[in-house]
């Protein structure tokens, strides 16, 4: 019990200090199962290969140059994907946010396509635009922008009447109410719908690179399964997981909480 | 001289669900001279925030006319003043920028921005929390900071609905004193809105006494100034005001 209590104490300790070990040592037992299941031969290595051989071949596309241009791919389809989807999504959240007319007529229609996944649109895509770019950059502003534009709204009603009122009587005209209360009031949420879109079309890209892709990671994974690689496969998962960990855990989610908490918005 | 009237002010609220209409306020007159500090005192429920909504400008009046200065208002403007009984202070802004917004929106450089909302801070004996965020601040330290940011805007006419009645009892007493001194320091134009009759009484000099959206009748308040709780408490006079105002309050 004594000893348990010592190191949890120390471990506290430990990550308090450095708290991106808090982040890794959680996996060294999931990694240890994985590499004794590996090593016991249960299945054949190339069917379930182990952490070196993903070690390896990690080192081996890293070197070749491969996996950081799909990377890159990846990445930037998934940036200019989400800044299309903010440009059109803020505004369309802050104007259905303050009027009521835009909301009675927008909400219906925005719930309504909300309903329709991202991947569900690709069919008519292919159709429309083929295989390309323009097919993917669609599906990932469509994934982004209904959490963007949904978080807007309620970003912009969570700000209490009051504050634009108070702004008006001390002059600010309705435009400049829009840009020192409305916007500043719903940063929070806008950060938060952005997280969430960010997490979706991560996932939604990587869905649609392997239908319609010509590089990425996405591709990648399913090319690798076309040649019968598991370890690219796994390789591919792995990367996944981890960008987007760092991404949200080390990027996006302080930032939410920077702006909740420094403001007072959110209680905690 | 700048005045603010009420001429026979009236509002009739529309519920669009029960589809009724709501005649909160009937028939309102008052007018509050330059300089002068007027509270309006009355139940919960008779009508005294939707007249300072009317006033301020965030609700338009079916009936009467709002007249500052000679001239119908219309819609809110930085000439009215406003002090919330939310405080209303902006979150992501420091006491400072919140002090110095009106400034700002009049085009008002930073650096004199700055000067205006330190002098004022000063005023309110917050200068030491000008770099701190409103979330910061204990209650009583916010609604300093939203009258005096209401102050620092220059007002015709400062609107308050109920300010201290979200803060402590001792607090209170100290806020109100402080209001009466700044008060006497910069003569601002005041309408004050309160269902504590002593708060009313305290403060003011005149009361207004309101029921069910009309004016039951208005008593001067001639007591000396500066006032502070200490001796008012013992003021015989004090208490003949309070008496009678309350009892009115009561019966209406
Ligand atoms: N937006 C509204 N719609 C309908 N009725 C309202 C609305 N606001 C206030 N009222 C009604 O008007 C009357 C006066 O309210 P109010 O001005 O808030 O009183 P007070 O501030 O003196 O407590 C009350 O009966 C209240 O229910
Ligand atoms: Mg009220």
């Amino acid at each position: 019990m004594n000893v348990l209590l010592q190191f949890w104490s120390g471990y506290a300790r430990m990550t308090r200090r450095w708290p991106a070990l808090a982040a890794i040592i959680p996996f060294i037992p999931v990694v240890a199962l994985w590499s004794a299941v590996a090593a016991a031969g249960i299945f054949p290595r190339a069917f379930f290969p182990g952490p070196v051989d993903v070690v390896n071949s990690f080192v081996t596309l890293t070197y070749k140059g491969i996996l950081p241009d799909y990377l890159g791919d990846s990445v930037i389809r998934l940036f200019t994907g989400a800044a299309v989807g903010m440009a059109l999504g803020i505004p369309l959240g802050v104007l259905i946010g303050t009027s009521r007319w835009a909301h009675r007529i927008c909400w219906p229609i925005l719930l309504f396509f909300q309903a329709i996944g991202d991947i569900a649109w690709l069919p008519i895509l292919l159709i429309w635009f083929g295989f390309g770019l323009t097919t993917m950059t669609f599906v990932i502003v469509y994934t982004v922008l209904f959490p963007v534009v949904l978080n807007t709204v309620l970003g912009v009603e969570s700000v209490p009447r009051d504050l634009a009122r108070a702004a008006r009587s001390l002059g600010a005209s309705p435009a400049r109410v829009l840009w020192e209360v409305t916007l500043p009031g719903a940063l929070p949420n806008i950060i938060t719908g952005l997280r969430n879109g960010l997490g979706y079309g991560w996932r939604a890209l990587i869905a649609v690179e392997m239908i319609v892709g010509t590089s990425g990671i996405g591709f990648m994974m399913f090319d690798a399964r076309r040649s019968g690689s598991t370890v690219e496969i796994l390789l591919g998962m792995i990367i996944l997981g981890l960008l987007w960990y760092i991404v949200d855990a080390w990027i996006l989610a302080p930032l939410e909480r920077a702006t909740g908490q420094r403001w007072g918005l959110v209680t905690s | 001289m700048k005045t603010l009237s009420l001429k026979n002010l009236a509002k009739t609220y529309f519920d669009p669900y029960a589809g009724s209409h709501v005649n909160a306020v009937h028939d309102v007159s008052i007018d509050v001279e330059q300089g002068e500090f007027v509270s309006v005192v009355g139940p919960s429920g008779c009508g005294k925030t939707t007249i300072l909504n009317m006033i301020a400008g965030f609700i338009p009046y079916t009936g009467g006319e709002i007249l500052l200065d000679g001239k119908p208002v219309k819609g809110p403007g930085p000439e009215r003043g406003v002090v919330f009984q939310s405080f209303a202070l902006f979150p992501w802004k420091t006491v400072l920028d919140n002090v110095g917004f009106g400034p700002k929106m009049r085009g008002v450089p930073k650096a004199e921005r700055d000067r205006i909302a330190r002098e004022y801070l000063a005023l309110a004996g917050l200068s030491h929390a000008a770099h701190r965020y409103p979330n910061e601040l204990s209650g009583g330290m916010q609604q300093r900071v939203g009258v005096v940011r209401a102050l620092a805007n220059n007002p015709d006419v400062l609107l308050m609905d109920e300010p201290f009645a979200s803060v402590d009892a001792q607090t209170r007493m100290t806020l109100q004193e402080e209001l009466t001194r700044i008060w006497q320091e910069r003569k601002p134009t005041v309408l004050f809105i309160t269902h504590d009759v002593p708060e009313a009484v305290f403060l003011a000099n005149r009361v207004v006494v309101l029921s069910k959206g009309r004016v039951l009748d208005q008593i001067e308040i001639d007591l000396p100034r500066p006032r502070v709780w200490d001796d008012l408490v013992k003021d015989d006079k004090f208490k003949q005001l309070s008496a009678r105002v309350l009892q009115m309050v009561r019966a209406a």
